[in-house]
């Protein structure tokens, strides 16, 4: 009978501690999904190519489906559901993609918010061309990208008009 | 469910024949075989703990043999029932000289089976049933060959008269009495214990 | 109040998608048992033996199945949904292959584990034994039939079909000049971001069987899961989570899996679920696009199209569950925009040991309108006019609708467009796109050493196809209004636009209404989502329910107010006379009035009990009449309703490396009136970089083995931002459809169906020779730029009109 020895994990998800018991080879994306039942995370292809699944480790985008749960012990992860605001409202990222209509079925739509959140922190005033560059890794079949692109436009606006660095 | 194999045994077809009918190594060799009782001149109650995966439970069965022809042929009819499910078999046994001092047995069961673990699929159950049967006769041939002796009753244990009971740890001196009983017991309980399936109108092989 | 119809509102999905909050299928059942399959590497070969031995040392494993487990009815062909007459050598599957296996990726036997990961143990310890066969693979061998993929379809012929109309020979005979094209279309996907998935539980105490699946019709899934595992309908639930894409895949149905989950479910007493992963998308779901076609057209010398002939081969795939359904839209929608003379088009549908086909977003249109306007192009380039110029003078004209073309179309009615205006449209897009003016483009381009070139493509899509869809509107005692439709939604924003049409049928907040879709338990009689037409079908349907319900509101307010119905008006959700702001009674508390009641079950119920109302010389509930203030329509039109639009593309190609580059991506689209712009041009967009994918990116590759070379996204090359048009100018053009009550048309697919055959018309432009098959890559450009070269080096010099350096 195969038995897979189990591992003590402790993960910081959106700022909170969560103990889980996987086996070695159980991927982060899995382990966000169904073990701390975080399931906004997506599971596009498990290849990373993508990028549906991406979250943030200590504020850089990464494909949680090539991360195995095991490494992200004592990292600090960022789920789209930690992209909302203290008060609970939309973050400029989310603000933005409601404004322009940047999401249709949702699915690809997590990927995009983790990884334009991180590129407007580092580039908080993106040009259009450096607004593409920023989703270049993300894969959409829905919406042909062209609101997505408005979306990271306006998203830097919001940030800028709140005042914060988002 | 249909499920026939073979297996060669290291001993003349009379000690094989007198192995079989033993209770003591019967509860000994039965994979997951925690209790044997007699209940009647050929029939047996047990207990077994096994299968595999989900269809792994503990059942409680009865035996009952016929047709014995000693030392080649029975038949044995036996049905158990346990939380995951139920089964009833009948099993022809033959036992055939090798000529070198080794028997071939042949086995040959049909049986059907119900019950929540009904649906885990023909193959499954098929290969569950046969991998038992094998560690079965791989337990008896060790029995036989000496490799693995049926000890006597712990210390400190009053055995009931025609209750036989597996021992809680390994390999113990062979010393039962033989009895002419309901030969392939565990074979058979191996097969009903684990089988489970045939819900929906399942078609029988 | 403000009119919804027409306004580009905010979507109400968006705020619990953009949390994280969505349900898709794999979201749900985290108590269910997982599965997994093992599935054939071979395209084609005998199953001889299967050995799962070595799978029961699988801690967490609970079965494992093969076809002979399969009882009744599920061990039957799966149905073959739509039949045809001429689909005289039709097969399906078996929910597990059933001793022969003709595809790469067929499940042969199903796993089920405490979770997947140990399905995939189990299913990677099993051994199948196969003794393997020659495969038929790519249209050219199921063509020749030197090996049969089933053995009793003779020629690897599914069906042959002729339709035609007018005497195509003599006016061939008869015109001026002929050609004779040979054009192809490779094979693609819907490849949504989401794969296929289902949950099935059973509850023995009820026997009701309720399964989740992320699929574009659920009622289509019901009725196939009750006739497979004997169940009454009534008894089967299929809900539609949220679903991460369709594209067309999904309404095929149903899936082997979706059978088997929740006979598994049943048997084992426990939730089944089923997720698959890319790979098993690449090779077990469905694809669509490969066609090839040989046209005979004959014009005059003003480009006249006198008649034409198509005779093309469509590669089904292994097996041919959704029918003719493809090469008939090919057939049928290749006319597009124009008024052929003659015409004449057969198909042979043939099997291939590849996947299956089944539609994907087109739907056999993109293959139908590059052929059309290939040859288009193919007649101006032999006559020197002008490539618009010639469409322009093929055209139907306005005053001719509606036009009945005499064929018959894949809804099973005649092809009659019911509107549009076609040389309006062009006019729009020339202008939109400066198409008279190109020339100084390109000649500043070629001075600058560039190459570039603009094209243009037309089509006709017939949308809002039956057989019918039905909606439901109900007004609670709150206020709240609760809609539901059958139909599916896979991120068109069907809780937006359908809350539009009834806020304003009903007059209520959009806020206060609440849209269900694809979920029987609330409406149970639909058909799916698919050929653009959920706008259309459950769009009018819906409208209809809810002016019943607003007349029922009218109705009995007017009672209560003791006036005319004629004078009310509902703004806000509140009834009031019009002109006068004091008799006034909120949509509430006529919903409570509208039932009459022995309980009061809150305060507000009180007012409709038997002391406190009720005329006690009628019957409570009038004969004709029925408690409630609730609506329930049925759409079921006499036809399809024909959107069209045309696209225009430049194209730019780098003179040494091939490369491709569109500069500029204009669309000007005619799909009726629009509930909701924002969405429309949302789902342009969508459509149009699935077009561009189709055109220049995006084919399965399968060797002559049968094995799918590319099935994962690092070589299935799908468009990321870098490769979609920076922009999509678009246009339009709105006429309303006579067919339904909301004057629409459907919008869905519209974006994708003419990419290939503009893009292919501007690289045509650009380097000055025919493009003749799709999709073209730089290497394919460049091998037939050396083709070309070479072509003219050894005619003495080029015979082409090139427009290039």
């Amino acid at each position: 009978m195969t038995e897979e020895q189990l591992h003590d994990v402790r993960l910081t998800v959106n700022g909170a501690a969560h103990q889980v018991r996987v086996p070695a080879r159980r991927l982060l994306s899995d382990c966000l999904r169904h073990d701390v039942r975080l399931t906004g995370t997506h599971v596009g292809c498990e290849h990373g190519v993508c990028g549906a699944c991406t979250v943030l480790v200590d504020g850089t985008p990464a494909r949680s489906c090539l991360i195995l749960a095991v490494t992200a012990d004592g990292l600090d992860i960022t789920t789209v559901e930690g992209l909302t605001e203290a008060d609970g409202s939309l973050s400029p990222v989310q603000q933005a993609f409601e404004d322009c209509h940047g999401l249709q079925c949702g699915f690809c739509t997590p990927g995009f918010l983790t990884t334009i959140t991180a590129g407007l922190r580092r580039k908080p005033d993106p040009t259009e061309a450096e607004a593409r560059e920023m989703i270049g890794g993300n894969l959409c079949r829905c919406t042909g990208y062209q609101n997505i692109v408005r979306s990271v436009l306006r998203a830097a606006e919001i940030a800028r008009a709140r005042g914060s660095g988002s | 469910m249909k499920v026939s194999g073979d297996a060669m045994l290291h001993a003349p077809v009379e000690k094989v024949w007198t192995a079989l009918n033993d209770p003591a190594v019967l509860v000994r060799t039965i994979p997951g075989c925690e209790r044997l009782e007699a209940t009647g001149p050929d029939s047996y109650r047990m207990v077994v703990t096994a299968g595999v995966a989900s269809i792994r439970g503990t059942y409680a069965g009865e035996v009952l043999l016929s047709e014995r022809s000693a030392p080649h042929s029975f038949l044995m009819t036996a049905s158990g029932a346990g939380a995951p499910g139920t089964v009833s078999t009948e099993v022809r046994v033959l036992l055939a000289d090798v000529g070198d001092g080794s028997t071939r047995l042949t086995y040959d069961a049909d049986a059907v089976v119900g019950g929540v673990v009904a649906g885990v699929g023909q193959r499954m159950l098929v290969g569950v049933a046969r991998r038992m049967a094998g560690e079965f006769f791989s337990s008896v041939d060790d029995v036989l060959t000496g490799a693995a002796p049926v000890a006597a009753v712990a210390p400190g244990v009053t055995p009931e008269p025609g209750v036989f009971v597996a021992p809680p740890t390994a390999a113990r001196p062979f010393g039962g009495d033989a009895f002419v009983r309901g030969a392939l017991v565990g074979a058979a309980i191996a097969l009903a214990g684990v089988l489970v399936g045939g819900l929906l109108g399942r078609r029988r092989r | 109040m403000t009119r919804m119809f027409g306004e580009p509102v905010t979507r109400v999905e968006d705020d619990r998608l953009l949390r994280g909050h969505g349900a898709y299928l794999d979201d749900l059942g985290h108590d269910a048992l997982a599965c997994a399959f093992v599935r054939s590497p071979h395209a084609h070969a005998d199953v001889l033996d299967v050995d799962v031995t070595g799978a029961l040392d699988v801690d967490g494993l609970v079965a494992i199945y093969t076809y002979e487990d399969l009882p009744g009815r599920l061990a039957e062909p799966l149905p073959l949904l739509i039949p045809h007459p001429a689909l005289t050598h039709g097969r399906t599957q078996y929910a597990l292959a059933r001793g022969v296996v003709n595809h790469v990726g067929e499940p042969v036997v199903m796993v089920v584990a405490r979770d997947r990961y140990l399905a995939e143990d189990a299913a990677e310890r099993i051994i199948v034994t196969y003794r393997p066969l020659p495969a038929v693979v790519g249209i050219p061998a199921a063509r020749a039939a030197e090996h049969l993929v089933h053995p009793d379809v003779p020629g690897n012929v599914a069906a042959n079909l002729v339709q035609a109309v007018g005497d195509v020979e003599s006016a061939l005979a008869g015109a001026a000049h002929l050609l004779e094209l040979d054009l192809s279309i490779e094979r693609s996907a819907s490849t949504p971001m989401e794969g296929r998935g289902v949950l099935a539980r059973w509850d023995p105490e009820s026997h009701r069987l309720r399964m989740w699946t992320s699929t574009q019709t659920s009622t289509g899934v019901r009725a196939a899961v009750a006739a497979k595992l004997g169940l009454a309908l009534v008894d089967v639930d299929v809900i539609t989570p949220d679903v991460g894409g369709g594209f067309g895949v999904k309404i095929m149905h149903p899936w082997p899996e979706e059978l088997l989950a929740p006979w598994a479910a049943m048997l084992l007493g426990r939730p089944v679920k089923f997720v698959e992963d890319r790979r098993e998308h690449f090779i077990s779901s469905a694809h669509e696009r490969a066609q090839q076609h040989h046209v005979r057209v004959g014009f005059d010398n003003d480009g006249h199209v006198l008649g034409l002939d198509v005779r093309f081969w469509h590669d089904h795939g292994a097996y041919i569950p959704y029918g003719l359904i493809v090469p008939i839209i090919t057939s049928t929608q290749l006319l597009g925009p124009y008024k052929p003379g003659a015409y004449r088009v057969e198909f042979d549908s043939l099997y291939t040991n590849t996947l299956m086909v089944t539609p994907y977003r087109g739907a056999g249109r993109p293959q139908g309108v590059f052929v059309m306007e290939r040859t288009m192009d193919a007649i101006a380039a032999f006559l020197g006019l002008d490539r618009a110029l010639v469409r322009e003078r093929n055209f139907i004209r306005p005053d001719e609708m509606p036009y009945d073309h005499g064929l018959m179309f894949q809804d099973g009615r005649p092809l009659i467009y019911d509107s549009g205006d076609y040389p309006a449209s062009l006019e729009k897009l020339k202008k939109l796109v400066g198409w008279d003016e190109f020339e100084h483009v390109r000649d500043a381009a070629r001075a600058d050493g560039r190459r570039v070139g603009i094209g243009l493509a037309c089509y006709v899509e017939g949308t809002g196809v039956g057989p019918y869809e039905g909606g439901h509107v109900v007004v609670e005692t709150t206020g709240k209004v609760k809609v539901a439709t059958g139909l599916t939604t896979q991120g068109q924003g069907h809780q937006t636009v359908f809350a539009q049409i009834v806020a304003d049928e009903l007059g209520v907040p959009m806020a206060d209404v609440e849209v269900v879709t694809g979920d029987t338990r609330r409406f149970g009689y639909a058909v799916g989502t698919f050929a653009s037409r959920a706008a259309v079908m459950s769009g009018s349907a819906i409208a209809l329910a809810a002016r019943a319900a607003r007349a029922k509101a009218l109705k009995v307010a007017a009672e209560a107010l003791e006036v005319d119905a004629g004078d009310l008006e509902i703004v806000d959700g509140i009834v009031r006379v019009v002109g006068s702001p004091g008799a006034a009674i909120s949509l509430g508390t006529v919903a409570v009035l509208s039932n009459p009641l022995r309980y009061a079950f809150d305060d507000a119920a009180k007012a409709a009990t038997q002391f406190a109302v009720g005329d006690v010389s009628k019957p409570p509930v009038a004969e004709d009449d029925e408690p409630g203030v609730e609506g329930r329509g049925f759409f079921s039109p006499m036809q399809s309703t024909f959107a069209s639009g045309m696209h225009a593309v430049v194209v730019e190609t780098d003179p040494d490396t091939a490369e491709i580059k569109i500069l500029r991506y204009c669309v000007v689209h005619d799909c009726g009136r629009l509930i909701n712009p924002r969405i429309v041009e949302g789902q342009i967009h969508g459509g149009v970089a699935q077009g561009v994918g189709g055109a220049l990116y995006e084919r399965m590759v399968y060797d002559e083995a049968g094995q799918l070379q590319n099935a994962s996204f690092m070589d299935f090359l799908m468009p990321y931002v870098s490769e979609v048009p920076e922009r999509v100018e678009i246009d339009h053009l709105e006429t309303p459809s006579p067919l339904n009550p909301l004057g629409i048309k459907g919008a869905g697919e519209a974006g994708v169906i003419p990419g290939a055959a503009a893009i292919a018309s501007a690289i045509q432009d650009a380097e000055g020779f025919a493009i003749t098959a799709m999709p073209i890559s730089p290497s394919d450009l460049f091998e037939l730029r050396r083709r070309h070269e070479r072509a003219a080096r050894a005619n003495g010099g080029s015979h082409e009109r090139s427009t290039a350096e």
